[in-house]
This record gives C-alpha cells, sequence and structure tokens, in this order.
C-alpha cells in the first residue's frame, strides 16, 4: 500500500499561501489538543489496547439485467492503538469484478485495490478527538458506519452514496459527548485540502461538517451534514439522516436524504428480525428480513458526468427486499431482490453470497 | 472560499479550547454515579449502553479478548462518536 504524494494542479482558487497556511494552522490545533487533554483515565493492564486486523471478506454473485457478476472482496482493518490516547487506522479494499466476457467463455475482469482510510486519531478529551490523514468523509452514516459488507442489511449500494462521499484528505475534528440525560451530541467537522493521491485516486477539496443527536432512550438518532467543494463548481451539499432501533421490537430503520448539484434522493430502509416468532425458533431468531425504497433524482450535471461518478445516469426509483441468515457471529448468508425503474429501463437485481467478519488480536488477548 | 477556510478553522480552535478548558473541572455529573456503582449495576448499564449505541448499526458481535475489545472500542469511539462513558461502560460489560 503506497502512500504516493502528487503535486496537484492548484487552481487560483486555492492560493499559495493557504496551502502553507493549512499545516501551521492544523499544528496549532493538534499542540492545543496535547496541552489540553490530559483528561483521560488509565487503562487497567488487561483491558490495554492492543493491534487487531479486522474487516470483511465477502463472495457475492450478482445477476443485473441479465448480466453475471460474481464479485470477491476483502476489507482488512489495521487499528494500531499508541498510549491512552492514540490510534492509528486504516481500511485497504481488494476486489475482483468478474464477469463473462461478450461471446462467452470463461469469466474475468480487473482487480480492483485501494486505500479507503489511513489516519491517525488523538483522543484529546472526552469531548474532542483530532484526526488527520485520509479519512472516510461523514456525511450522513452510510459512507462511515454502514458500509462494511458484514454490517449492511442489503449488500448493494444506495443509488445516493456516491454524494459528498469522496475520501478525504486532511483533518477533522469530531466526538460525541452527553448534553443532557436523555441525549447525546455528536459532531464532525472537517477540511480536505491537500492533494494525497492513493494509487492515483485523488481526493476532493471541500470543507463540511456534520451534527447530529442521539436519544439512548429511545434509541433514536437524527442528525444533517453539509458540505461545501473548493474545486470545480463550488457548490453546497445538504444531507439528512436518521436511525431508529425501538426497544419492543427486533427492528432496525436507517434513512438518509441527499441535495446537492450533482443530484438529490433518498433512501429508506427496515430490517426486522424474526426473534419473536413462535414457530422455528432457532432459525427464526437467526433470520433477518429487509427492505429498501430509495428514489434518486437527476441534478445539474450531464447523465455522462452522473454515471462517472458512480450515479444513475436519469431520475431512478429502486425498491429492494432481501433476506439475512446469520450462520453465526459475523457470518451470514445475504439474497436480496432489487427492481430499478428508471427512463433509461427497468430491470432485476439479484444477489445472492456470504459475508464474513473477522477478527485477529496481534498481540497478548488478556484474560477474560 | 478564505473566509470559509477562516471560518471553520477559527470553529475548530474554538471547539477545542472550550472541550479542553472543559476537561479540567473534572468529569461530567454523570460520571460518579458510575463509578459508585457496583460491577454488577455497572454491567446493567454496559449491557444497556451497548445495545443502544452498538445496536445503532449492526447486531451485537460476540465477546472479543479484552485488549482486542478495548482497541475495538477506541475504533468504535471515533467511526461512531460513542461518548466516552459509554464506550468504558460498554467495555467493562464486554470484558468483565
Amino acid at each position: 500500500m503506497g502512500l504516493k504524494l502528487h503535486c496537484r494542479n492548484q487552481k487560483s482558487g486555492f492560493p499559495r499561501r493557504w496551502r502553507k497556511l493549512l499545516p501551521r494552522l492544523v499544528g496549532i490545533l493538534l499542540l492545543q489538543c496535547f496541552a489540553t487533554g490530559r483528561g483521560q483515565s488509565q487503562v487497567i493492564e488487561n483491558e490495554k489496547p492492543v493491534p487487531v486486523v479486522s474487516g470483511t471478506a465477502g463472495f457475492l454473485t450478482s445477476v443485473t439485467a441479465g448480466q453475471t457478476l460474481l464479485d470477491t472482496q476483502i476489507n482488512p482493518v489495521l487499528l494500531v492503538p499508541l498510549g491512552d490516547h492514540w490510534l492509528v487506522e486504516s481500511r485497504g479494499e481488494f476486489e475482483g469484478q468478474f464477469q463473462r466476457q461478450p461471446g462467452g467463455g470463461a469469466f474475468g475482469g480487473p482487480v480492483d485495490k485501494h486505500l479507503d482510510y489511513l489516519q491517525a486519531d488523538y483522543i484529546a478529551n472526552r469531548y474532542v478527538t483530532v484526526t488527520a490523514g485520509r479519512f472516510l468523509t461523514p456525511f450522513g452514516i452510510f459512507n462511515e458506519r454502514l458500509y462494511p459488507e458484514w454490517i449492511r442489511a442489503l449488500q448493494p449500494d444506495p443509488l445516493i452514496l456516491p454524494m459528498a462521499t469522496a475520501s478525504s484528505d486532511g483533518a477533522m475534528l469530531r466526538g460525541g459527548f452527553p448534553v443532557s440525560p436523555a441525549a447525546n451530541l455528536n459532531y464532525a467537522a472537517y477540511v480536505s485540502a491537500t492533494g494525497i493521491g492513493v494509487n492515483g485516486v485523488e481526493s476532493e477539496r471541500h470543507v463540511g461538517a456534520r451534527l447530529g443527536f442521539f436519544f439512548p432512550h429511545s434509541r433514536f438518532e437524527v442528525g444533517g451534514s453539509w458540505q461545501k467543494a473548493l474545486q470545480d463548481d463550488r457548490k453546497n451539499a445538504f444531507g439528512f439522516h436518521f436511525a431508529w432501533q425501538p426497544a419492543a421490537v427486533p427492528l432496525s430503520m436507517h434513512s438518509e436524504i441527499v441535495r446537492s448539484n450533482q443530484g438529490s434522493g433518498y433512501w429508506v430502509e427496515g430490517a426486522y428480525r424474526l426473534s419473536q416468532a413462535q414457530f422455528w425458533q432457532k432459525a427464526m431468531r437467526r433470520t433477518e428480513l429487509v427492505a429498501r425504497e430509495q428514489q434518486f433524482f437527476s441534478g445539474n450535471i450531464s447523465s455522462d458526468e452522473a454515471q462517472s461518478l458512480g450515479l444513475p445516469g436519469a431520475g431512478t426509483r429502486e425498491t429492494d427486499f432481501g433476506v439475512n441468515y446469520f450462520l453465526k457471529d459475523g457470518f451470514k448468508a445475504v439474497a436480496s431482490y432489487g427492481r430499478q425503474f428508471s427512463s433509461a429501463g427497468d430491470f432485476n437485481q439479484w444477489t445472492f453470497g456470504i459475508v464474513y467478519r473477522f477478527l485477529v488480536p496481534l498481540g497478548r488477548e488478556g484474560t477474560p | 472560499m478564505k473566509r470559509t477556510l477562516i471560518f471553520v478553522f477559527l470553529l475548530m480552535l474554538a471547539l477545542s479550547a472550550f472541550a479542553g478548558s472543559s476537561s479540567k473541572k473534572g468529569p461530567s455529573s454523570t460520571t460518579p454515579a458510575v463509578h459508585a456503582a457496583d460491577a454488577d449495576t455497572m454491567r446493567m448499564l454496559g449491557e444497556q449502553r451497548f445495545r443502544a449505541n452498538c445496536g445503532r448499526c449492526h447486531a451485537a458481535p460476540q465477546k472479543f479478548p479484552p485488549r482486542a475489545m478495548s482497541t475495538v472500542l477506541r475504533h468504535m469511539r471515533v467511526r461512531a462518536t460513542i461518548t466516552d462513558e459509554d464506550m468504558r461502560l460498554v467495555l467493562f460489560y464486554m470484558t468483565q
């Protein structure tokens, strides 16, 4: 995994003196956190964190509009805690997508590898964590929290996922803390300013923030996101998200709404675990039913531009249903069916596969 | 753009300064109650926080070895912005 610095073609909107000033401002910020973050308690020996390799391995077969795609993914996550305050974390993605070539023959296709994030986190105090490096852009909740295959309830990405979620290279402040006995506030504010290219993929220059409230008693979370691009059209993007897990029923609801120059849209998803079923209880409590409704509305960019960003080329509506069976912890079989409706044509999408979440401590484990 | 950058960094500095000064005042009002609670109460609270926080995104995972769990929870504190107190209670529940 090689980090490659690119001298980007800086535009007049990002003058040289700012390029010099930004690292200094980040330095001041880090120094301040060093000076103020001495309130953390010591960790007892048995709970001293050790480096960990975790991640997901998945093998999925999808049939989209009659075209079969074999998708094999491994997403290793490396976590290296340093002292009481630091965490270095990274996630890579190795993905092979194999299709039968036109005219028949064996399956073949590209194997893609890239670095999703490589960041250093400094937990300054109970309110602030400072992050620097390449990080997942905290816009909405799917990109940061629901993306891993072992977490997501339906394997196909939401249609609006590519909007405002390009990786960020820069610095971020984030944290979560209680503002009352009934509510926790969480926030993230970030600047993506440098031009660090990873395998030729460069991030955008943008600033943004996310603010959310989580109500633990009702298990309800709501929040909003904003991002302003500092390049090209320099447009704003806005997002809204919510999550709800009612205590009385094993239901998990998530939703996001996004509005930007590239388009707008929403998705809403519900996952229901059949653990309350009165029959075949052993199997039912391992079974989860999922449904997702989503829509994308074209924005002020051309169809080709939209498709190059991973968005649909035209206004699209999609409905998906799925079932997940948890064979054991972190190991599940998945199946889903979706139908997409668009002026470019309607089609079905079937997905089947298995997903496995692994975790390997790289050191003494401690005694339970 | 300059104004935006200046605004964002001033906001970050102000927030960081505010947070730093607050941390010197000592733990939040809920923490002493947790410290005074016995292990059973902490486990019960930990389980509640575990279900509320971890369940926001994924099904409950198995318990991992304590030192690995400690790393995972530090990761989750950053990734899922769970609170410091919730992290400690969940860690207690998952390791004791």
